[in-house]
């Protein structure tokens, strides 16, 4: 056994002596490949981590939201309509949200104002999404100033950032009381902006979902899940970016393999006839191709995954921010939770590691069996 | 003596693996650290009965993706990122850009 | 002892351009002896060496290595037999670029998994033994022609083989190099090593060193080997 492992300390050696002649080439071949694997992985951990975030957050989310359509678009929907809900069977609760946007214009950004349920804040007081704040530099105690429906600039008091934590959901959130809110967005009253159901049973969801809207025609319902599910398909593979991303990938590692199996040159051809004259076996040749492969691959897969981790849940994803910012001007920093997925590296190492290995071996395989002979003559 | 290209190679192959290990560590750590604010966040989502993550503000229906009506094209925000290949290719035309509202 | 009895090697048998290199040959080399071939150019000499040496199958006839039928084994033992019985100085030297001396030379070594320090010590002073002790480190691309030869012998010698073939040792060396290489032939026969030399030059070919002198043409021998 120290034997075999001693021989293949020995193949490695030999291996890496060959590799570092062209140190350009393959140092070249060494960074394009853990960029790859860096891409790749930042991209995997990134979606991962934040579709599980997602997941776990937006379980607080109501389990039914109805809306009303109106010519094809969404439009406030009537306070009447709570009470008709209330009636169908399994409904606990039906509450109207007051909500809506807010573009700035000298900030150029939009932001989300809602009123919620229980607001404690005292009159002309608002809470702000920490992002605005960051965006704005408006504190607590600072006074704000929006302009409203009616054109009329509107002063407010900041008496509360919204948690810095939460901001992945409240980053551009304002928070005001609904009185105030209608008078400032000119929602009439008796109208909401939507409806929240509790619902006493949840596999019933659908069901009274289907109900709502045989009822009120109007409607579009809403569940919790299919809010789960938005977020679980938003950062698929076939989302648009990715598919740059990864189609991008792909090329390089086609462009990779067809070097490598193109076949190998006539020195490298000479050189294995030379070893095998000299004594070693066919066996010996592939393995060292093997650890030709294994040795740029493994330490690539290595280097890119753990830049990759570093990227995403140290720096914050700093390098995808300006793609994900897109036109935005306010946006979350992404201070993700690490939560990493090992079958998602298994994956990436099988569709790294494995098939770069295989290219290197495979054109191999005929010349470690051709006749030695060949290097009695040049 | 210098060392052989076999060592160099388990060393630096090793120094990965134990810094893999370690973020691995790490990622535990944090995740069970975060399990608090994420269930206070969760809790703010159920108080506020938000629906949605704040990750595209450029129009409603980047901004609250699971409430977007079915047909919302070019929206809102005057430079809002279209859906739409062509909308990539195009920029918005310069009057949307201008701001007709007071300056406050 | 190396037996070898009515070989022949056709190249691309069968096709317009078949070509019998070597011709019904018959020799035996003993243990312990100095044996040259010696013929013009194209006569089958590099052939002839590397059937000998279990690197080129030939077309019909047998081999026998020490009594034993070599002939028909696989091309795994061809290996392991070549690696432990054969020491090879090829006629280009076929070092391999770009690697040190010392790399060339413990190359061999490595399927055998010997350990690691007292293989770099013996290949050492195996190139020592040459006086290219101190060009252990340097590429063999920079080498000079005698110097590359002396490490292509120190190649030849790691896995202490008791049969060394050499094929045109002193091509690329001016006289007095070529008279070193002899020296070293001396040396390595007072050792008790067996050594094959496939040269036309009169430096080897008329040395005292030779127990038994070969001489082919068109393939086939023309003068009968040693006395037996
Ligand atoms: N693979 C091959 N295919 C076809 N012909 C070959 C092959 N190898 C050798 N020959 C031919 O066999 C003949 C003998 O070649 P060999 O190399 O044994 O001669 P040699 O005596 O060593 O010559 P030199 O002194 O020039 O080295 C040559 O005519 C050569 O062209
Ligand atoms: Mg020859």
């Amino acid at each position: 056994m120290p034997h075999t492992l001693e021989k293949q300390r020995h193949i490695i050696d030999f291996t890496l002596a060959s590799l570092l002649r062209r140190k350009g080439k393959n140092g070249a071949l060494f960074t394009v490949y853990t960029l790859i694997v860096f891409i790749l992985a930042s991209v995997m951990f990134f979606t991962y981590a934040l579709k599980e975030e997602a997941a776990l957050v937006l379980k607080g989310a109501p389990e039914i939201v109805v809306q009303r359509t109106l010519q094809g678009r969404y439009a406030p929907i009537p306070e009447e309509y709570a009470a008709k809900i209330k009636g169908i069977r399994g409904v606990m609760a039906v509450r109207s949200r007051v909500w809506g946007y807010y573009y700035d214009p000298v900030f150029m950004a939009n932001y989300t104002i809602m009123a919620p349920e229980s607001f404690s804040l005292g009159p002309g007081c608002i809470a702000l999404g920490s992002g605005i704040s960051r965006m704005r530099r408006a504190y607590e105690g600072d006074t704000i100033s929006f302009t409203g429906a009616d054109g009329k600039s509107r002063n407010f008091t900041i008496s509360k950032i919204l948690p810095q934590e939460s901001q992945l959901l409240s980053a551009d959130l304002i928070l005001m009381a609904e009185s105030e809110y209608r008078e400032f967005s000119g929602l009439p009253p008796g109208l909401a902006s939507d409806l929240t159901l509790k619902v006493r049973n949840p596999k019933e969801l659908s069901t009274i979902a289907e109900k709502v809207v045989r009822l009120l025609p109007d409607s579009r319902p809403i569940i919790r899940n299919e809010i789960l599910r938005t977020y679980d398909a938003l950062f698929s593979w076939r989302g648009g970016l990715l598919i740059i991303i990864m189609s991008a990938a792909v090329l390089a590692f086609v462009i990779f393999a067809w070097d490598k199996a193109s076949g190998l040159s006539a020195e490298e051809k000479k050189e294995i006839g030379i070893l095998k004259a000299v004594g070693w076996e066919t066996s010996d040749i592939l393995f060292m191709k093997f650890w030709e492969g294994m040795t740029v691959s493994l330490t690539s897969f290595l280097a890119g995954t753990i830049l990759a981790y570093l990227h995403i849940f140290f720096t914050a994803a700093s390098l995808f921010a300006p793609v994900l910012k897109g036109w935005s001007v306010l946006y979350p920093e992404f201070r993700l939770t690490p939560f990493i997925n090992p079958g998602q590296i298994a994956t990436l190492f099988f569709l790294t590691v494995v098939p770069y290995t295989v290219t290197t071996i495979i054109p191999s395989w005929r010349a470690a069996t051709i006749d030695p002979d060949s290097v009695l003559r040049s | 003596m210098t060392a052989r290209y076999s060592t160099w190679f388990c060393l630096t192959t090793g120094a990965m693996l134990l810094m893999a290990l370690l973020l691995v560590i790490h990622a535990g750590v944090r995740t069970t650290a975060d399990r608090l604010i994420l269930r206070e966040t969760t809790d703010l989502v159920r108080s506020l009965e938000l629906t949605d993550l704040c990750l595209f503000t450029e129009a409603s229906y980047t901004r609250h993706l699971s409430l977007a009506d079915l047909r919302t094209p070019f929206q809102e925000y005057p430079l809002s990122l279209e859906h739409f290949p062509s909308g990539s290719l195009a920029a918005p035309p310069p009057y949307l850009t201008e701001s007709h509202a007071p300056h406050p | 002892m190396i037996k070898v009895t009515h070989i022949n090697k056709v190249y691309n048998a069968g096709r317009p351009n078949e070509f019998t290199a070597v011709r019904d040959v018959s020799l035996t080399v003993n243990l312990g002896e100095v044996t040259v071939l010696k013929g013009p150019s194209g006569s089958g000499k590099t052939t002839l060496l590397g059937i000998l040496g279990c690197m080129v199958r030939p077309s019909s006839g047998r081999i026998l290595l020490s009594d034993r039928e070599i002939t028909s084994l696989p091309e795994r033992f061809l290996t392991q037999i070549r690696r432990e019985t054969f020491g090879f100085i090829f006629q280009q030297f076929n070092l391999i670029k770009g690697l040190t001396a010392l790399e060339n030379v413990m190359a061999p070594a490595y399927p055998t998994g010997e350990k690691y320090a007292p293989l770099r010590a013996r290949a050492l002073e195996s190139l020592a033994l040459f006086n290219m002790g101190h060009k252990a480190a340097a590429r063999v691309e920079w080498l000079s022609g005698g110097e590359a030869q002396r490490v292509a012998i120190a190649r030849s010698l790691i896995n202490n083989p008791a049969i060394i073939i050499a094929d045109e040792p002193t091509a690329h060396l001016d006289t007095k190099l070529s008279h070193e290489f002899m020296a070293i032939v001396r040396q390595l026969k007072e050792k008790g090593k067996t050594i094959l030399i496939a040269s036309h030059d009169p430096i080897v070919y008329d040395s005292e060193l030779m127990t038994s002198r070969i001489e082919l043409r068109d393939g086939s021998v023309i003068t009968p080997g040693s006395p037996a």
